[in-house]
């Protein structure tokens, strides 16, 4: 057996995250925020629109390191949760690889983007296809999926780089296809630097 | 009155909705990360982009929950927006207020939480979202369009004041 997205997904996306008493959302080592994903849409598109073009990569990378860093201390705090290994660790039975499965199975349930791994050459590379997803939502232009990029190599990181946290900055991440600009999936490369 | 948060998950496209409003889930490091690049692209707007995203991002569940709620009495509107503000995992609300304006206190933040969790108190006010989030409160409670309202932080958590606090002002 091997990790089984669908699986996963049903089981975590039935859980009701809601605030505690003190109104906040803790959980996976981290405090979870549920908002309407208009305003990570809003935020991305207007600080891209605003950019003068001498500037548009500088912003663009800011976007992907922001999910970049979220990515890789919520993604440990998901690998080492309770709820991981519940839902995941009994389907692990391919290493690291299963367990970035599990990894994109959490990432799919918590709404980021309907997306699994389709190739992945351990340590080196990895091709992420994902069917729906939110930064995809709004008018047809360029790429524009930073989060998904940002997350993605901090996934890779946490799988084949040296031990959190010391395994940063290890792998690159390019988007090559996008719901946005017409093709029919988006499609995310991990490469290591 | 009591909120009624519904959740709902979508097997086929699996997008989360909030009262019908499509929603997701995130951590402090990217609400961190993403206030402290508005900051430091203040050059283009950064701050104001990021209050007005918030703006325009909440005001839709607002006026779709009151709609849906047969919520009218601005005050009840204005408790909508107080109470989903938990249900976010945003924190704890409280204020008062009419037309002209009012004062909102938050007890506890997520954003000043999370903020002082990945780099300890800071020397000024960063909530930059709630400020947004407050002028939809505002404006949904009382019928107006957006940008109706300026909202100032002047008490921070994240400063290590005991409360936040917010001035609130009909433009």
């Amino acid at each position: 057996m091997t990790v089984q997205r669908d699986v996963v997904v049903k089981q975590l996306a039935e859980l009701n995250i809601t605030g505690n008493e003190e109104g906040l959302i803790p959980g996976y080592n981290v405090l979870v925020n549920q908002l309407p994903a208009q305003f990570w849409n809003n935020v991305a598109e207007r600080m891209m629109a605003a950019a003068p073009a001498d500037k548009k990569e500088e912003v663009e990378a800011a976007l992907v390191n922001a999910a970049y860093e979220c990515g890789y201390h919520t993604g440990y705090g998901i690998i080492n949760s309770d709820e991981f290994k519940s839902a995941v660790t009994p389907m692990v039975t391919e290493g690291a690889k299963d367990v970035l499965r599990g990894a994109y199975a959490v990432f799919t349930a918590w709404g980021w983007a309907k997306s699994g791994i389709v190739q992945i050459k351990e340590g080196e590379r990895m091709v992420i296809r994902a069917m729906d997803y939110y930064e995809s939502d709004g008018a047809p232009g360029e790429k524009r999926a930073f989060m998904i990029r940002g997350v993605s190599k901090a996934f890779m990181e946490l799988a084949y780089s040296a031990p959190y946290p010391e395994g940063m900055n290890t792998f690159d991440c390019e988007q090559t296809q996008g719901l946005e600009c017409g093709d029919k999936y988006g499609e995310f490369v991990v490469t290591k630097k | 009155m009591a909120l009624n948060p519904k959740f709902t998950f979508d097997g086929n496209t699996y997008r989360h909705y909030m009262n019908g409003v499509m929603s997701v889930l995130h951590c402090h490091h990217y609400m961190s990360l993403t206030t402290k690049m508005a900051e430091d692209y203040e050059s283009i707007g950064g701050v104001r982009i990021l209050i007005e995203s918030a703006e325009d991002a909440v005001r839709p569940l607002f006026d779709k929950y009151c709609a849906e709620n047969g919520v009218s009495d601005p005050v009840a509107r204005l408790q909508v927006g107080a109470e989903f503000y938990p249900v976010m995992g945003l924190g704890l609300m409280q204020f008062q207020g009419s037309e002209p304006g009012g004062d909102v206190t938050l007890t506890r933040s997520h954003v000043d939480a999370g903020w002082q969790k990945k780099w300890g108190n800071t020397d000024h006010a960063v909530n930059h979202f709630t400020c947004g989030y407050i002028a939809a409160m505002f404006a949904a409670a009382f019928n107006k369009p957006a940008r109706s309202y300026d909202v100032v932080e002047n008490a921070s958590l994240a400063k290590g004041d005991p409360q936040s606090r917010f001035a609130v002002t009909l433009k």
